[in-house]
Order: structure tokens, then C-alpha cells, then sequence
């Protein structure tokens, strides 16, 4: 048995994005879960099952499925981590109903990244993970220092230069152009990416993602009901988890190497297509540098053509792949990776307004790489058009 | 500065009581003579839970540097190096530390270890450039 198309996603609701939403994470879910299902058309008496993930930064499952009122909950997901683990949300909930566990699940995210909770223990404690023991005493604790360790190895290792990150940057400010909910939206040159501030070598402020006060949620039903529901249904094609080495792990040299590259050879195969077969890919951009990464693990351009690919305009919009059509984290906002899953929905309803890959009918929607957390996971979503 | 105070568990205590007195330990598997880091109960090689401290020559290159200009933790002086070590003793053990070095510490850079007197009570790993 596998998963393939047997589940749709079936509604989806966003909130506001943000600097401060004024309002708790678990009013911030509560929205995005009613806007998802009012999509669906499909109410809150449908909803047997529950799934989200937090770092301890956002009300849990348990408590929502209480808020909505469900009384006989079949099925709950209170994922424990970051960004790595932002399709596996929905890819153990579409399994959930595919093995008949649970017939409506909805998936959110909910944060107030910025006015409450910073990544990182920015502005608060430090995140309970064993490991931050050997980093927090030297003031080694948020992700884009995190991130930073990665892109030095890229750099000096010579398969990017700073014209590719700021090309990652430029073109997703100019599809945030296009997109009316992003919180950037200004054009960016080249210039200005260059001129824009450190954060932490060789990291600038244009190089990373934006902090967001937001939620979105998703609607998951099997396929057969979805077909009768208010709107088209975009089928799960494939979903796929993997890796698990950190920097703690023994078992690394090198910090490159992503467990997408592992994991991608599974989510094609699954999938029963190959990258050549992907017309849009939302891929995890907390960083510019995960995007370049994540072209090449995931067989999306020439091995070791990454730079060259986007340098040459093909991750714009009007190029041979289109990436981070929404504008990304980078510009769109952060919503932790289902806002990815959200466009991907877009693109495939035909519902993407002025930013609409012509004919999109697969997308690819990865999670984090796997740097820090060590586990990946990303979904490949087909169209009904 | 009690944040920069190790948040020892049971696993690590003994290892960072030594990188108090200026020692850097590492586990090597009594089963399969590997090496690991940070300190744990089983050898993710083998399986095997029977090892021995091992101090380390405190050598090795950079695997990666980063320069931070914004504070993410208050009272350190900005902008501060941390680099990522590859220990010689075993190239898949990657260990985060302060740089006493001058200058920037290049990828590849060969290193020695010193320690950092923080405050009584409070050292950590500090890395400079190997004559």
C-alpha cells in the first residue's frame, strides 16, 4: 500500500502576517483552522484529527483539539522540533487517513515568531536540547549563526559566491512583488543585497528569513471525499521523511552534505516521477544558501550546477523552475514551512493571481535540509486541473 | 554572565568537570576502540555501553568560522568569532568553540587548543592557530 494520491489536501486558511499579531499562538491556530475548513466546506464536527509541530513556542495539539471542540480525537501529531520536520505534519496525517485512522485532520503552524517567541532563545532561554549545552557558553545559539557555519563551508568550498545568494534573494523579493499577503515587497537589486548589513558572517541581513507572527492551516481528507468538497483537490502525490546526523552525531566530516540528498532518491521513487517531472518547488528558505543546497540534493538542477541555474534567471518566475513563487521565508514570511505547503495549494488550484506558473500540475514542498535538527522531510503535491 | 554557565546533564558532567581543569576527554568504545563526542552511554558504532575517557591532543583544523554582529546573547563584545573544529584525533568529531586567535581562522587552518579563563570557576574551549 502506498500513499499515492489516496489523500487531498482540501482547504486552506492563513492569518495575517505580521510583525505582532496581538493574539495568542492558539487564537493564531484557531483562525487559520476555521479559514482552512470555511475553504473546505467542511465544518468543525467534520474534524477528527489534529496535527501541528512547535519547539515549545506555540499552544500544542492537545490543546487546540479542546478549543475546537472535538470530543473523540482519532488522531493527534504534537511534533516536537523545528523546521526539518514541517512536511511530516502532513505527510503522518495523510497516512493517518489513508489507513482509515482518522477522516478529517487539519495541519497548522502557529507562531508568533517575532513578538513572542524568537527562534533560537533570541531574547529568551535557550531551547532544551541537550546539545546547546555545547554551543549556548559561547554565545553560539540562534539559527542564522547556525546557518552561517553552513554557508562558510559553501563558500570557501567554492560552490557559491555571494552573487548567487543575493540572486536567491533578489528573485524572491521580486515574486513577493507579486504576492498581495507578503510583508516585503519592495523590488531589490544586486546592490542592495551587497550593501545590506552582516548578522553573522558570511550571512547578511538579506540572507535571512523574516520573523512572522502568523499561522496557516490545512484541510486533509481522503481523495474520495475531497472530490465532493467546495474545492479542487490537490493530491498528495508522495511524502517522504529522512536523514538524522547532526553535528552531534559522530558520524559527520563535512556540515554540506543535506539529508535531503539521502532522502530524495525515496520521495521520487514513491512518487513514481523524477525531478525533471517538477514544475514549482517551495523549498525551505530560512537561509539563501538552503536554497542552491537543496536544488542540487534534490536532483532539481545539474549536479554541481546550482549556482549556474540561478545566476541564469531559471529559479524566477518565466524560468525553467520556478522557486519560492509566495517569496519564501525570505520575503513572504515565516511560517515555518507551511506557508511552502500553502503556495504549493495555490499554484496547483490555479489560484495564484499574478505570480501563476503557467500549467503547474507537481510541485516539490521540502522542509528544512536537515542542518541542526538532522531530519528532513518534504511532500510532492499533484494537481487535479 | 550565568548564562555561559554549562548546563551540565548526567551524560556530560564529567566532561565538562575536566574542561574546568583544562583537560579535553573524549569516550573511546572499549568494543571497537571508536571515538566519540559529545559523551554518551553507547557507542552509536557498535552498540557497545563499556568505555574510557581518552584525553585528546587538542588538535586539529577549521571546519568552519562565523563572525557574529548581533547580539543573540547579552554582555559578549561584538563582533565575536566561533569556529568548528575537526579534532585530528578522529575526523568526524566537530566541536564548537571560542577563537583566542588573531585574525580570521580560514577553513582548513591547522589549531591548537587553549582554554579560556571566563570567570572563577568557568572555562571553555578556546582555539588558536598552530605554529
Amino acid at each position: 500500500m502506498t500513499l499515492r494520491d489516496r489523500v487531498a489536501v482540501a482547504g486552506v486558511g492563513r492569518t495575517e502576517l505580521s510583525k505582532n499579531s496581538g493574539v495568542s499562538t492558539l487564537t493564531l491556530a484557531l483562525r487559520a483552522i476555521r479559514a482552512a475548513l470555511d475553504d473546505a466546506g467542511l465544518s468543525l464536527r467534520d474534524v477528527d484529527g489534529v496535527a501541528t509541530h512547535g519547539v515549545g513556542d506555540s499552544a500544542p495539539a492537545p490543546v487546540v483539539a479542546a478549543a475546537l471542540g472535538i470530543r473523540d480525537v482519532a488522531f493527534m501529531l504534537n511534533q516536537s522540533g523545528g523546521g526539518g520536520l514541517s512536511a511530516t505534519v502532513v505527510g503522518y496525517a495523510a497516512a493517518a487517513i489513508a489507513t482509515g485512522q482518522a477522516e478529517v485532520v487539519v495541519c497548522w503552524r502557529a507562531i508568533n515568531a517575532r513578538s513572542e517567541f524568537r527562534m533560537g532563545g533570541t531574547g529568551r532561554d535557550a531551547p532544551p536540547l541537550a546539545e546547546f549545552q555545547y554551543q549556548v557558553p559561547y554565545g553560539y545559539l540562534a539559527p542564522p549563526q547556525q546557518f552561517a557555519m553552513l554557508a562558510r563551508e559553501l563558500l570557501d568550498g567554492g560552490a557559491l559566491d555571494e552573487r548567487v545568494l543575493g540572486t536567491v534573494s533578489v528573485t524572491q523579493r521580486a515574486n513577493a512583488a507579486r504576492n498581495p499577503r507578503a510583508m516585503l515587497r519592495t523590488p531589490l537589486s544586486l546592490d542592495d543585497y551587497l550593501a545590506s548589513p552582516w548578522v553573522v558572517e558570511p550571512l547578511r541581513l538579506l540572507d535571512c528569513c523574516l520573523e512572522t507572527d502568523a499561522a496557516v492551516a490545512l484541510v486533509l481528507t481522503s481523495a474520495a471525499r475531497a472530490r465532493d468538497l467546495a474545492r479542487p483537490p490537490v493530491l498528495i502525490r508522495a511524502f517522504a521523511t529522512g536523514g538524522g546526523d547532526t553535528l552531534y552525531s559522530t558520524r559527520r566530516t563535512t556540515l554540506a552534505p543535506s539529508a535531503a540528498a539521502l532522502m530524495a532518491p525515496r520521495l521520487f521513487g514513491a512518487a513514481g516521477l523524477r525531478p525533471e517531472d517538477i514544475d514549482v518547488a517551495e523549498l525551505y528558505d530560512a537561509f539563501t544558501p538552503l536554497v542552491p543546497l537543496q536544488l542540487e540534493d534534490y536532483g532539481l538542477c545539474p549536479p554541481g550546477g546550482a549556482a549556474e541555474f540561478i545566476l541564469a534567471g531559471q529559479t524566477a518566475i518565466g524560468g525553467r523552475l520556478p522557486v519560492n513563487t509566495h517569496g519564501g521565508h525570505l520575503s513572504e514570511g515565516y511560517v515555518h514551512g507551511l506557508n511552502h505547503v500553502a503556495e504549493a495549494v495555490d499554484q496547483l488550484r490555479g489560484d495564484a493571481g499574478d505570480r501563476q506558473v503557467a500549467g503547474a500540475r507537481t510541485a516539490l514542498v521540502s522542509a528544512q535540509p536537515g542542518y541542526v535538527g538532522g531530519v528532513t522531510s518534504a511532500l510532492i503535491l499533484g494537481g487535479s486541473r | 554572565m550565568t548564562w555561559r554557565q554549562p548546563r551540565a546533564d548526567r551524560d556530560s558532567a564529567e566532561w565538562w568537570a575536566a574542561v574546568a581543569r583544562h583537560e579535553l576527554l573524549l569516550q573511546r568504545c572499549d568494543d571497537c576502540a571508536g571515538l566519540r563526542w559529545p559523551p554518551r552511554a553507547m557507542c552509536a558504532g557498535c552498540g557497545g555501553f563499556d568505555w574510557t575517557w581518552r584525553p585528546s591532543a587538542g588538535r586539529g583544523t577549521v571546519a568552519s568560522w562565523i563572525r557574529s554582529h548581533r547580539a543573540f546573547a547579552p554582555d559578549l563584545p561584538l563582533p565575536h568569532v566561533t569556529v568548528l573544529v575537526r579534532l585530528a584525533d578522529q575526523p568526524d568529531l566537530l566541536l564548537p568553540g571560542g577563537w583566542s586567535g588573531t585574525g580570521d581562522p580560514p577553513v582548513g587552518r591547522a589549531v591548537r587548543l587553549c582554554f579560556a579563563d571566563i570567570e572563577p570557576g568557568l572555562s571553555l574551549l578556546s582555539w588558536e592557530a598552530a605554529p
